[in-house]
């Protein structure tokens, strides 16, 4: 027991405010981890029965195989063997290939290695090459390949309401009346903001056809305010590319940069970078202020937390430039600009941080802030001398911005009768344009009179007014290209022909621009050859794409003694062709994913004058000076962190994918904090009608702590009624899963505006995670401040009860190498999901629907618990539950796949040998034995074990078993599963390694959600190894054991987490000796 | 009144205490037996769409195994060949064979073969060819004598405990690399020495854990 100077001020954690208030729901799940009647089949299933027809079809069956079995050895199924007609060179059946791609998103990109197996993409993972991803990936990375299986997509060309054929469609454009007039007026494209080069090509081949189109680039969630902030401000249109691992200071302001803004990946990987700086007690950490009032992933991550309503952020910027001028920056601002909602030593103490760190902080706004935001902030980010430092800017050429003002304009067009012809490229606007708008109607006007012509990957609220709608093609079934924020260009490679004779973006735009179908290949490679300056040589028709690695293998192939060959250059091929030079760099930019060195360079920005930056903070705080703080409730419609604008809103993945902060699943709902819902006497779950103007929208209200109060948050992207069978009907037919908040918003409350908010009677069940498998209030998560670490680096396992060091059962020797281990860095995790969904892809685990999760069913095998804490005395393990709410929370998230406890718990009561341990370390689950007693899920102090109430992948439509990973058992029911270390990819290595003749080494083995993790928060590989990072790792004192009292002696440990707070903000709690000694002595008392 | 039971039914007690634990041994007997992949398995010999006979292919004419089965080397699975494989030698050899149509015709029109798979594992288990290959296992060891066989069938059980037999003592299944695909190799000397020295130097540590084939 380490008695210090300081004291760790004593903490509470909670999940839910269900667990605080002692709700009897969460206490259920507390002490059983199932509900009562978690076994039984749902009401549906029994209310239907068996039918008296069924079981005599069973019986019936069952005697015609038993008159079979005397006879020769017959065997059902009978299993066949297709193999190729003419194998593909370079492919050998059975090893899986990686090739090199890009997901193109809105007007960035994030560039990917996909694993495809036999000719099938499986699995998404990060190209290290490509500056937005550097390896790791998103979530809509991750589960966009569900996307491309996705059975609901439009399958055939359409024409009205019947279907037609790509032929016909080029026929009526070329041939028929489709064609625009000459000059173009009447015609318009609508399309979604792209960095493409070959769309940049089209568009203005498009242009320069038809001089009268009209192009508008529009997107329902855009950075448009960004752009246009930092147009006013720096002069021109550049983009914003942050180096937060070189910030010492981030101020965010309503943004949520780390999940659904910007370069999520990119600007992840560099906070978490700079947060580990404080690793050894260095003070150089990375302080994060946030500001907002929507408790964002961002925002839970903050070391410092000012809620004030979004509408309020404005104010807020005019009232730091205040603070920076009265801690002496030259900054001649006129009048003061105090307010009631902004706590004056709050941002002083924030602007001296500033001050000191000048060219080390950055301040980032949010993409819902108002133009004039963004210009202040950049004018204060120039004038503090981040910009060029934390933050460049680069002109990277796009379609366009999205414009609000454009797509008013096209309406107005629209209903004037004005337009005649409307392509609308990928967009659905019918169902996220602004309400006011009524886009449906003009979308109407135009069909009565002219011609839509709709360009989706589903049949959507849009395409319902199309007279031709088109199959839009997936990132991974077409040719394109993208850039990335930096300007670094990449191409889109096609993994598999289109499964339904989708078309790509490109090629339809090629139609409307150069007025003939064109191959979306040679669309791509045109503009590859302007772009590498090389020509393109059509004689030389190219092979197929070029894998990543396995071209060096496929070289080997049939005779054994080419193995002794030195390494072969992946590039070259296995038969001498001359190649020309455009054919060689275009292979190159194929194979790497990337076009080497093609990244623009910052642009040579003056710093802002000290009056214009005085000027741009003035015209910030006169934009406030229209929302006055109060307690009139504001509405705040932000991006769903799962389904983004609503395109994902048939991703099953995504639609059970907990939200990071609450954790609710399947829906959306009313976000207030709980003193708002205090206030207004709402609980959750009850349903409220929200009103802006005249429109209202119904939906449950839900609490956040930490939220600001008067402020109600709705994601955007669920209620969809034509979105396909996920997005519109969720489990029962008359459900959507969420409430549509496009209803809500206009254009002139597009971000956020006021709102009013009543109960409408009744309440509405939620799905929510958040106290499920939950651990009984014990002291999981570990941390710290800076300062007190640097003082008592062993503050994460000083106080733990140390086991007793003699188990029950004989323990097993561990004496082979390699051992497993993992560690999981909880400074570096922010909670993003990534690994969760890069689990369940790699897994093959299944969603199991709303009424499941209800149940406490839901099957990821690694969750992200969230504990909100607040500093308070802690009666030891749980705190006495009835409570005051907290409203100033501080967020912790903490990911919990299998501990692989080397003594474990699971083991020792399965009466049938289905989990055991392998010489490596591993707690095996052995699916054919297992029974499903359930009795290691009951045993399991971790809550990690998940079970298969029903044959969740039954019905599985034949598309989506393609995407399947094949190295990995598909469950059945009765069956219990969890995290395996992903064996398959150990076995992989181990295979690879024995194949090459050498002995395993660290990194050999990367774990799906060691892979997807943009801040490398997971360690995974051998712990006999010394030298190994996962050794390295452990090695840290911050490392510590879950539950280590238990002497389950996990493999899986955490590294506690570290807090830089302000001491002018948060004083350092005073030394008191007495105090540590209470709460430390409580482990004494206990006993 | 006559007796209703008769009195030798006196002795159906011991009669039934007699024959039931010897009908529970047979009943166990039975499943033991009949329901082992020994005798469910072993023997399967579908009819294939061509009745290409490997007695003909590698016993006379001594094709190499990697011949067709390619991937065997590198792969986990090892493949069935593609029809251009067949056609390399029979767009010369016995072309107007009617046996053959299947093939030609697969050729002509792109559609490919369906042959009936006979060796299958159930899903849950991951079987390697390359590993085994690699550390000296022969083909005929799994797949018996392929070379004597007009029609396929399967010659080994595949079961869980017959993989463990040789997983825990390989060393009689080992043979010399360049023997592998050899299907009339015999052990010439001292083979256990043979074996020992074979899995020190290739470094064979078969895995007896459940983790090495299930996953």
């Amino acid at each position: 027991m380490s008695a210090g100077n300081g004291h760790r001020p004593p903490r509470t954690y909670w999940r839910s405010l269900e667990q605080v208030q002692g709700d009897s729901r969460a206490t259920e799940f507390l002490h059983r981890e199932f509900p009562p009647d978690a076994s039984e089949a749902p009401a549906k299933l029994l209310e239907d029965g068996v039918s008296r027809r069924s079981v005599l079809a069973m019986l019936g069956s069952t005697a015609s195989l038993a008159g079979l079995t005397g006879c020769e050895i017959i065997r059902r199924p009978v299993e066949h063997i297709v193999p190729y007609v003419d194998a593909p060179e370079g492919m050998v059946p059975g090893v899986p290939l990686a090739y090199a791609t890009t997901m193109p998103f809105g007007n960035r990109a994030l560039g990917l290695v996909m694993e495809s197996h036999d000719g099938r993409p499986t699995k998404v993972e990060g190209n290290e090459l490509h500056p937005s991803s550097g390896g790791a990936s998103s979530v809509w990375a991750q589960s966009s390949i569900l996307d491309l299986y996705d059975p609901d997509r439009s399958k055939t060309v359409r024409f009205g309401d019947q279907a037609s054929s790509w032929n016909e469609f080029v026929a009526a454009w070329t041939e028929g009346d489709l064609a625009p007039a000459a000059d173009g007026s009447g015609l318009a494209v609508l399309a979604e903001p792209s960095s493409s080069p070959t769309m940049l090509r089209l568009k203005s081949a498009l242009l320069e056809r038809y001089p009268q189109a009209r192009w508008v680039t529009w997107q329902p969630v855009s950075d448009e305010n960004v752009d246009r902030g930092v147009e006013s401000a720096a002069g021109d249109h550049y983009h914003a590319l942050y180096h937060l691992e070189r910030a010492r200071v981030l101020l965010s302001l309503d943004s949520d940069l780390l999940s659904t803004e910007g370069d999520g990946v990119r600007n992840l990987r560099g906070y978490a970078k700079a947060r580990r700086a404080g690793e050894n007690g260095s003070q150089e950490m990375l302080r994060h202020y946030a500001v907002d009032g929507v408790h964002s992933l961002t925002a839970a991550n903050a070391d410092h937390r000012l809620r004030v309503q979004s509408g309020r952020v404005a104010a807020f910027v005019a009232r730091l430039g205040h603070a920076l001028a009265a801690e002496g920056m030259e900054l001649p601002l006129a009048g003061g600009a105090a307010a009631a909602d902004i706590d004056d030593d709050w941002v002083q103490a924030v602007a001296r941080d500033l001050l000191d760190h000048r060219g080390a902080g950055l301040i980032v706004a949010g993409d819902r802030q108002p133009a004039e935001v963004h210009a202040a902030v950049y004018a204060l980010n120039s004038a503090l001398g981040n910009v060029g430092a934390t933050v460049t800017y680069h002109q990277t050429p796009d379609t366009g911005t999205s414009s609000d003002a454009d797509l008013a304009a096209l309406v107005a067009a629209m209903n004037e009768g004005a337009v005649d012809r409307l392509l609308v490229l990928g967009a659905n606007p019918a169902y996220s344009a602004p309400a006011d708008l009524d886009f449906a109607a003009a979308l109407e006007n135009t069909g009565s009179s002219g011609a839509v012509i709709h360009v989706g990957a589903y049949r959507d609220e849009t395409s319902r007014f199309a007279r031709w709608h088109i199959p839009l093609a997936h990132y991974l079934e077409s040719w394109g290209d993208a850039r990335a924020t930096d300007g670094t260009a990449s191409v889109v490679q096609p993994l598999i022909e289109p499964l339904w004779g989708a078309r790509s973006a490109i090629e339809v735009l090629a139609l409307a621009a150069l007025g003939e179908p064109r191959d979306g290949r040679d669309l791509v490679r045109e503009t590859w050859s302007e772009l590498l300056g090389l020509p393109l040589d059509d004689s030389a028709e190219a092979e197929a794409p070029a894998p990543v690695e396995e071209a060096a293998e496929a070289e080997t192939g049939e005779d054994g003694e080419e193995a002794e060959a030195p390494p072969v250059d992946p590039m070259s091929l296995p038969f001498p062709v001359a190649l020309s030079e455009f054919e060689v760099a275009w292979r190159r930019v194929l194979h790497d994913g990337v076009q080497e060195g093609s990244a623009l360079p910052a642009a040579e920005l003056t710093a802002v004058a000290p009056e214009d930056c005085a000027a741009a903070v003035q015209a910030a705080g006169d934009a406030a000076g229209a929302v006055a703080a109060g307690e009139e409730l504001e509405v705040v419609f932000r991006s769903s962190p799962a389904l983004y604008d609503g395109r994902f809103a048939n991703n099953g993945w995504l639609q059970e994918l907990p939200d990071p902060i609450t954790k609710l699943t399947w829906d959306n709902a009313a976000l207030v904090s709980p003193a708002t819902a205090g206030a207004l006497g709402l609980e959750n779950e009850d349903l409220v009608t929200v009103t802006c103007g005249e429109r209202e929208l119904q939906l449950p209200v839900w609490q956040v702590p930490g939220q600001a109060d008067h402020t109600v948050t709705i994601d955007l992207g669920y209620g969809r009624d034509f979105g396909g069978r996920i997005a519109s009907t969720a489990n029962d037919e008359d459900h959507t899963p969420g409430a549509n908040a496009y209803l809500l918003r206009t254009s002139n409350a597009f971000h956020f505006g006021r709102c009013a908010l009543r109960a409408s009677g009744g309440s509405y069940a939620l799905a929510q995670t958040q106290d499920h498998h939950s651990l009984e209030g014990r002291p999981l998560v570990q941390e710290a401040d800076l300062d007190y670490f640097a003082e008592h680096p062993d503050f994460a396992t000083a106080h733990s009860e140390k086991p007793h060091e003699n188990s029950m059962w004989e323990e097993w020797a561990y004496d082979d190498s390699p051992q497993w281990g993992m560690t999981i860095d909880l400074n570096a995790c922010v909670g993003c999901n990534a690994c969760v969904v890069a689990c369940q892809s790699e897994n093959n685990v299944p969603i199991v629907g709303k009424e499941q999760v209800m149940e406490g069913r839901e099957m990821h095998w690694l969750r992200i618990d969230r504990y909100f804490s607040d500093e308070g005395e802690s009666a030891g393990m749980l705190r006495e539950l009835v409570r005051d709410l907290p409203t100033e929370p501080q967020t912790s998230f903490q990911p919990v796949p299998c501990m692989q406890c080397e003594n474990a718990p699971c083991e020792q009561v399965c009466p049938v040998a289905a989990t055991v341990h392998d010489s490596e370390g591993l707690n095996a689950m052995v699916y054919n034995r297992c029974i499903g007693t359930r009795y290691c899920s009951n045993n399991c102090p971790y809550k990690v074990r998940r079970f298969n109430y029903f044959n969740f992948t039954k019905d599985t439509p034949e598309v989506m078993k393609l995407g399947k990973n094949p190295d990995v058992t598909i469950r059945s029911r009765g069956v219990m599963e969890k995290c395996t270390y992903c064996v398959q990819r150990i076995s992989r290595a181990k295979v690879d390694a024995r194949q090459d003749g050498r002995p395993l080494a660290d990194g050999d083995v990367v774990t799906a959600c060691q892979q997807a993790c943009p801040a490398d928060a997971i360690r995974f590989g051998d712990i006999t190894d010394a030298a190994s990072g996962v050794s390295q790792a452990k090695a840290s004192p911050r490392n510590y054991n879950l539950l280590d009292d238990l002497h389950t002696k996990p493999r899986t440990t955490y590294l506690a987490k570290l807090r830089h707070p302000n001491r002018d903000i948060t004083p350092a709690p005073p030394p008191a000796e007495d105090h540590g000694e209470e709460s430390a002595g409580h482990g004494e008392d206990a006993h | 009144m006559a007796q209703i039971f008769p009195k030798w039914t006196l002795k159906v007690p011991l009669y039934l205490a007699a024959a039931l634990p010897v009908a529970g041994a047979a009943a166990v007997g039975a499943v033991w037996y009949y329901g082992s992949p020994e005798y469910t398995d072993v023997g399967y010999r579908p009819a294939q769409p061509v009745p290409y006979s490997h007695a003909l292919h590698v016993g006379e004419l001594g094709l190499d195994c990697r011949y067709c089965h390619a991937s065997v080397e590198e792969s986990a699975v090892s493949n069935v060949p593609p029809t251009q494989v067949c056609m390399n030698c029979h767009h010369v050899a016995t072309r107007e064979s009617e046996l053959l149509e299947p093939i030609r015709k697969s050729a002509e029109q792109g559609r490919p073969m369906r042959w009936v798979r006979i060796h299958n594992l159930p899903d849950y288990a991951f079987f390697d060819h390359s590993v085994h290959v690699g550390a000296g296992v022969g083909c005929r060891t799994c797949h018996g004598p392929v070379h004597e066989m007009e029609v396929v069938y399967q010659a080994e059980p595949l079961s869980m405990s017959w993989c463990l037999d040789c997983h825990r003592d390989p060393g009689p299944n080992l043979r010399p690399l360049d023997a592998v695909t050899d299907m009339e190799w015999i052990p010439t000397g001292d083979h256990a020495a043979f074996a020992e020295q074979a899995i020190a130097e290739r470094g064979l540590a078969p895995p007896e854990d459940c983790t090495g084939c299930h996953r």
